[in-house]
C-alpha cells in the first residue's frame, strides 16, 4: 500500500467552470476517503473574463496547509495558464487542450512554455466537449475525465459526484456534464501513453468517517446559528459576503433577523443596538468595512455591550486586493480605535476552528459584555476542507449573560465595580433594571462622570474583565511538548498556523529539533504560555502574511528577545514549504 | 522581418544540440529554439536499455541539463511536436496548434522505429526502444514479464537482448536480415550471429518470418511461417530506424527516405538545413544520397549545418567508416564506398 500527497490546479477563465470542476474534484476525493484542502483564486471584478484557479491538495494523510506548488496543472485557458505555470513543480504534469478552435500565436500556448522536465498531456478538450454536448462548456468535465483516466480513479464514483453536483439542474445539464466527463475519460484511456507515476490505485487510507466538506465562511454561519445568533446586520464585502448570504436564508428559519444596512457603520451600530437589547448579534466584514466599524467599536467597549465582528482579512490597505489573502489587520483588530479600548480578538487557525471561534466569540461577548473580533482571512473564509462534523456547543455557551439578582435590582448599578470587573447586565425591560448607557465615561449607574477617579476606576474595570478571559480560551497549541528544549520554535497565528505546524512536523522528520506554538486567542494574549515556550527555544521564527511583521512586533514586545521574521504578501496562503526552508536556513 | 534572427532546430538529439550550441557560439544575439517531441532534455539513447533494467536512473540518461540551455540562452520546447512547415510564411505549426515564425530552420528530427510493411497490422501489439517515451510506457511491465519475443534485432536490439537475459527473462529473437537498414545482413553474417547468440541461452530464429501475432488476455502467441509458435508476455519490434520527417512532407522541402540535402547540408530551400539521421546527404563523388547514423556523425553534421546556416560554406566531411561489433560481425555506420576507415 502506498501514500499520496498531490496538488492539482485547474486554471481557466471566469465562466469556464474552473471553480465547479475544482469543487467536484474535492468532493469526489473526499468521498473516496482522502483528506482534501482546496481554495479558489478568482478576479475581484464581477464581470469580465479574469483568471480563475481551483487549487486542491489531496492526501492520504492529514493536511494542514494547501501546498505551495502544484503537481498537476489543468489548463482550460492557455492565456491564463501560462502565468500559472510558475506555480507548477519543475517535474509537474500539464494537461492542456490539444485542439483549440484556432491556432495559437507564438508563445500564446501554455504547452509552448512547458517547464523542463514536466510531462504534458494534450487532450482535445474543446473538441471532445463539442462532441459530448455540442459546446465548449463541458471542457472542464472533459479535463476531469482525462484526469480520472490518467490517475486510475473510480470512474463510476466520479460520475456520481458530477450528478450530485448538478442534481438541482435540468437533466440535460446533468447528461451534458456526465457525457463530457466520459468523453475525456475514454479518449484519454485510448490515446494517451501514460508516462507519469501518479495513481490513486491502491492508496492506503485511514478509516472513512462521515465528513463535512465546507468552507470557513460556511462554518462561521453554521456556528452562529448553533450558538443562538438572533440578529445579524451587515453590508456585503468580499471575502465575508458568504456568511451574510447563508444567514439571510437560514437565520429567519431559526427565528432570527438579518438586516442589510446601507454601510458598515450602520451595520455595527445595529449590532450594538441589538446587543444592548439582549440579542446575540454579530456582523461580518473585511478590512475596509472594519475600518468604518472602528468608529463604533469603542461604544461596545465603553457601554459594555456585546458585539461580535467577523473580519475576514484581505490584502490591504484600503480596498486593496479583495480576492487575495493576507494577515494584515492584526494591529487594527487589536489596537484599532480610540482610547484605551480593550477587546477580545480570536484568530482561528483552520477551517474547523472557525466554528469553535464563532461559538466562543458569541459566548465571550455576552459574558464579558464587550467587543469580540474574529480574524479570518480570505483563505480561511473560502478554502474548502473536509472535516469531521463539529460538536454543537454545550448549553453553557448558549446563554452566558450574567443577569442582576433581586438584590442588585434594588439599587441597580449597570456598571457596578465587581471583583472580576463584570457587572450584572439587565436586559432592557427588566423590572428595576433601568440604566443609562452612553459612549461617555460614566459612573456605576451609567451617568456621565468625567472625574479623574471615575475614569481611572472604570478604565481599570474594563481591563480587569479580561483577566479571566484567558481561562475560557482554548489552550495554545504546542507541538513536541515532551521535550524541554528546542533548537527552533515557530510561533504563528491565524491561518499561518497550519502551515507552521506542518513545516515543524516535516522538520522533525528531517531530524531538526523544532516545535510550534499558536493561540486562537490573540487578545488578550496568553503571555505566560508564550514566554514559557520561548524559554525552551534557542531561536524563534514568526511567519505571517503581512509586510511589516505585525504579530512579530507584538510578540517581541512580550518576549523581549530577537526573533526571525518570515513575511509574505503574495496574496496566497502561507506555504509550509517556505517555513520549512526558513527553518533549515536558521 | 523580425529585429533579430530566430533559429529553430527541430530535434533534440546530438545533431540538433550541437547545431544549437554552434549557433550560439557564432551568434550571441539570435533567438535559438530547440523543439523536441519528448518530455526529457537531451538524453543518451544507448543507455535506454540499462534504464529499462534499472541499472541507470533518469539522471544518468541526461546528456545536457536544462540549466545549461538557460545559461546559453537557448529555449528548449519539450513535449512539442512539429506537424507542418509553411515555407511561404516561414513558420512551423506545432501539434498543440501553435504557430512559430523562424528566420532559419535546421531539421534534426532523427529517426523513429521502423515497422516492416508486413507487420503494420500488428503495430498495436509491438513495443519499441527508440525513445524515452516508449520506454516509460512499458518499463514496469517489462520488469514483470517473463517471456519476451524480439523481432528484427538491429543494433539496439542486441544490447537489449543481453539486458533481458541478465534480467532473467526468457528471450526469443527472430533475426531479420533487413533490421539493420540501410545495411542488410547476408547469410554468413546471420549464421555467425546465430552461433554467438545461442551461447547466451537465447532462443534464436533465423531465415524465418512472422506469420501471425495473436493477442490474448494476458499474453501473445507468435507463430512463424516455418511453424514455430511462442507464447510470450511482450513482443518487441527492433527493425532499425526510419527518418522522422512526416511534418516536412508536402511543405515543398525535397525528401526521399530522409530530407534531401546537398553536401553543405542545405535543403532545396535556402533557409532550411537538415542533419543527423533524418537527412539524406548528397555525395558528389558517388553522385548519390546517403544516410549516416551514429553519434559522431550526428555531432559533426549538426555543427556543419549550423555554420553553413550562418553563411559559411563547409562541406560535410564524410565521417570515417566506423564499425559496430555485432556478435562478431562488423557493421559499418557509413557506407560510402570511397571513404577511408577511421584510424
Amino acid at each position: 500500500m502506498k501514500d499520496i500527497n498531490i496538488v492539482i490546479e485547474i486554471c481557466g477563465s471566469a465562466g469556464e467552470g474552473t471553480i465547479s470542476a475544482g469543487e467536484i474534484l474535492s468532493r469526489f476525493m473526499s468521498s473516496q476517503g482522502f483528506e482534501i484542502m482546496s481554495f479558489d483564486s478568482y478576479p475581484a471584478e464581477i464581470r469580465g473574463f479574469g483568471k480563475c484557479v481551483a487549487h486542491t491538495r489531496i492526501s492520504s494523510d492529514l493536511i494542514y496547509s494547501p501546498g505551495k506548488l502544484a503537481d498537476v496543472l489543468i489548463a482550460l485557458n492557455d492565456n491564463h495558464a501560462i502565468s500559472q505555470l510558475s506555480s507548477l513543480k519543475e517535474n509537474g504534469m500539464l494537461i492542456y487542450d490539444s485542439q483549440p478552435p484556432k491556432p495559437h500565436k507564438e508563445d500564446k500556448s501554455v504547452v509552448g512554455w512547458a517547464k523542463p522536465g514536466m510531462i504534458s498531456y494534450g487532450i482535445p478538450l474543446n473538441m471532445l466537449a463539442h462532441k459530448a454536448a455540442g459546446s465548449a462548456r463541458g471542457m472542464n468535465m472533459v479535463a476531469l475525465g482525462a484526469l480520472a483516466a490518467l490517475f486510475h480513479v473510480n470512474k463510476q464514483g466520479f460520475t456520481d459526484s458530477i450528478k450530485t453536483r448538478y442534481s438541482k439542474k435540468k437533466q440535460i445539464v446533468i447528461d451534458s456534464n456526465v457525457n463530457s466527463f466520459l468523453e475525456g475519460y475514454n479518449w484519454t484511456k485510448e490515446n494517451i501513453k501514460k508516462i507519469d507515476s501518479y495513481s490513486f490505485e491502491g492508496i492506503k487510507l485511514s478509516q472513512k468517517k462521515e465528513k463535512l466538506i465546507i468552507t470557513g465562511n460556511q462554518l462561521v454561519a453554521q456556528a452562529a446559528l448553533d450558538a443562538n445568533l438572533t440578529f445579524y446586520a451587515g453590508y456585503p464585502i468580499t471575502p465575508a459576503t458568504k456568511i451574510m448570504e447563508i444567514l439571510s436564508k437560514e437565520l429567519p428559519k431559526h427565528g432570527g433577523t438579518l438586516l442589510q444596512t446601507e454601510d458598515e457603520i450602520a451595520a455595527i451600530g445595529a449590532v450594538i443596538g441589538a446587543g444592548y437589547g439582549g440579542k446575540r448579534a454579530m456582523t461580518a466584514t473585511s478590512g475596509p468595512g472594519f475600518a468604518l466599524m472602528t468608529e463604533f467599536t469603542g461604544l461596545s467597549v465603553m457601554a459594555e455591550v456585546p458585539a461580535v465582528i467577523i473580519n475576514s482579512q484581505r490584502a490591504g490597505p484600503s480596498t486593496g486586493m479583495p480576492t487575495k489573502t493576507e494577515q494584515s489587520d492584526f494591529n487594527s483588530a487589536i489596537f484599532g480605535g480610540t482610547g484605551d479600548c480593550p477587546r477580545i480578538v480570536l484568530a482561528p487557525s483552520d477551517t474547523k476552528s472557525c466554528y469553535e471561534a464563532t461559538v466562543l466569540a458569541l459566548y465571550l461577548a455576552e459574558k464579558y459584555q464587550t467587543l469580540v473580533v474574529v480574524l479570518l482571512d480570505f483563505f480561511l473564509s473560502n478554502s474548502i476542507k473536509n472535516i469531521e462534523i463539529p460538536q454543537k456547543p454545550s448549553p453553557e455557551y448558549l446563554k452566558a449573560n450574567i443577569a442582576p439578582n433581586i438584590d442588585d435590582l434594588k439599587d441597580y448599578q449597570r456598571y457596578k465595580l465587581t471583583e472580576n470587573g463584570i457587572s450584572p447586565r439587565a436586559i432592557p425591560g427588566t423590572p428595576g433594571g433601568i440604566f443609562f448607557s452612553t459612549g461617555l465615561e460614566h459612573n456605576e449607574y451609567g451617568r456621565p462622570d468625567y472625574s479623574q477617579s471615575c475614569h481611572l476606576k472604570m478604565t481599570q474595570k474594563r481591563f480587569k474583565k479580561f483577566n479571566s478571559v484567558l481561562f475560557e480560551a482554548p489552550k495554545p497549541e504546542i507541538s513536541g511538548t515532551g521535550k524541554s528544549e528546542f533548537d527552533i520554535g515557530v510561533i504563528s497565528w491565524g491561518s499561518s498556523a497550519g502551515a507552521a505546524h506542518e513545516a515543524v512536523m516535516s522538520a522533525q522528520k528531517q531530524g531538526i529539533n523544532a516545535s510550534s506554538f499558536s493561540s486562537m486567542m490573540v487578545s488578550p494574549f496568553p503571555k505566560k504560555a508564550l514566554i514559557e515556550f520561548s524559554n525552551k527555544c534557542k531561536k524563534i521564527l514568526i511567519p505571517e502574511l503581512n509586510f511589516s511583521g505585525q504579530f512579530a512586533k507584538f510578540a517581541t514586545s512580550i518576549l523581549k528577545r530577537p526573533v526571525e521574521k518570515l513575511n509574505f504578501i503574495t496574496g496566497r496562503p502561507m506555504a509550509s514549504e517556505d517555513i520549512l526552508q526558513k527553518i533549515r536556513d536558521m | 522581418m523580425p529585429d533579430i534572427d530566430h533559429y529553430i532546430i527541430i530535434g533534440n538529439g546530438p545533431a540538433g544540440n550541437h547545431a544549437a550550441i554552434t549557433l550560439r557560439k557564432k551568434d550571441e544575439d539570435a533567438r535559438i529554439t530547440i523543439i523536441s517531441d519528448e518530455c526529457v532534455p537531451f538524453y543518451y539513447k544507448p543507455r535506454l536499455t540499462d534504464f529499462i533494467a534499472d541499472k541507470t536512473d533518469k539522471k544518468d540518461l541526461i546528456v545536457r541539463s536544462v540549466e545549461s540551455y538557460k545559461e546559453k540562452d537557448i529555449r528548449i520546447r519539450m513535449g512539442q511536436k512539429v506537424t507542418q512547415i509553411h515555407l511561404d510564411s516561414k513558420s512551423i505549426f506545432l501539434q498543440h496548434m501553435e504557430k512559430i515564425n523562424y528566420t532559419k530552420l535546421i531539421i534534426a528530427s532523427g529517426s523513429r522505429a521502423r515497422i516492416l510493411p508486413t507487420m503494420t497490422a500488428y503495430a498495436p501489439y509491438l513495443n519499441f526502444i527508440t525513445s524515452y517515451t516508449d520506454v516509460m510506457e512499458y518499463k514496469k511491465k517489462i520488469q514483470e514479464a517473463n517471456k519476451i519475443f524480439i523481432f528484427g534485432g538491429d543494433l539496439v536490439g542486441f544490447k537489449f537482448l543481453k539486458t533481458l537475459v541478465a534480467m532473467g527473462k526468457e528471450v526469443t529473437i527472430m533475426i531479420d536480415p533487413n533490421a539493420f537498414w540501410p545495411f542488410n545482413l547476408n547469410n554468413n553474417m546471420l549464421d555467425k550471429i546465430f552461433s554467438s547468440l545461442s551461447k547466451l541461452n537465447v532462443s534464436v530464429i533465423i531465415k524465418d518470418a512472422i506469420s501471425t501475432i495473436e493477442k490474448h488476455e494476458n499474453f501473445f502467441s507468435v507463430k512463424t511461417r516455418k511453424g514455430i509458435e511462442k507464447t510470450v508476455d511482450m513482443v518487441f519490434s527492433l527493425n532499425g530506424l526510419t527518418p522522422n520527417i512526416e511534418f516536412a512532407k508536402g511543405s515543398g522541402i525535397d525528401y526521399d527516405r530522409g530530407i534531401l540535402v546537398n553536401e553543405y547540408l542545405k535543403t532545396n530551400v535556402n533557409s532550411i538545413y537538415a542533419c543527423g539521421s533524418c537527412a539524406q546527404i548528397y555525395n558528389p563523388s558517388i553522385k548519390s544520397y546517403t544516410t549516416s547514423i551514429g553519434w559522431p556523425n550526428a555531432v559533426s553534421q549538426g555543427e556543419v549545418s549550423a555554420l553553413n546556416l550562418l553563411g559559411d560554406h563547409k562541406v560535410i566531411k564524410a565521417a570515417g567508416r566506423k564499425y559496430f561489433d555485432l556478435e562478431g560481425v562488423k557493421i559499418k555506420t557509413t557506407w560510402w564506398e570511397d571513404i577511408d576507415d577511421e584510424s
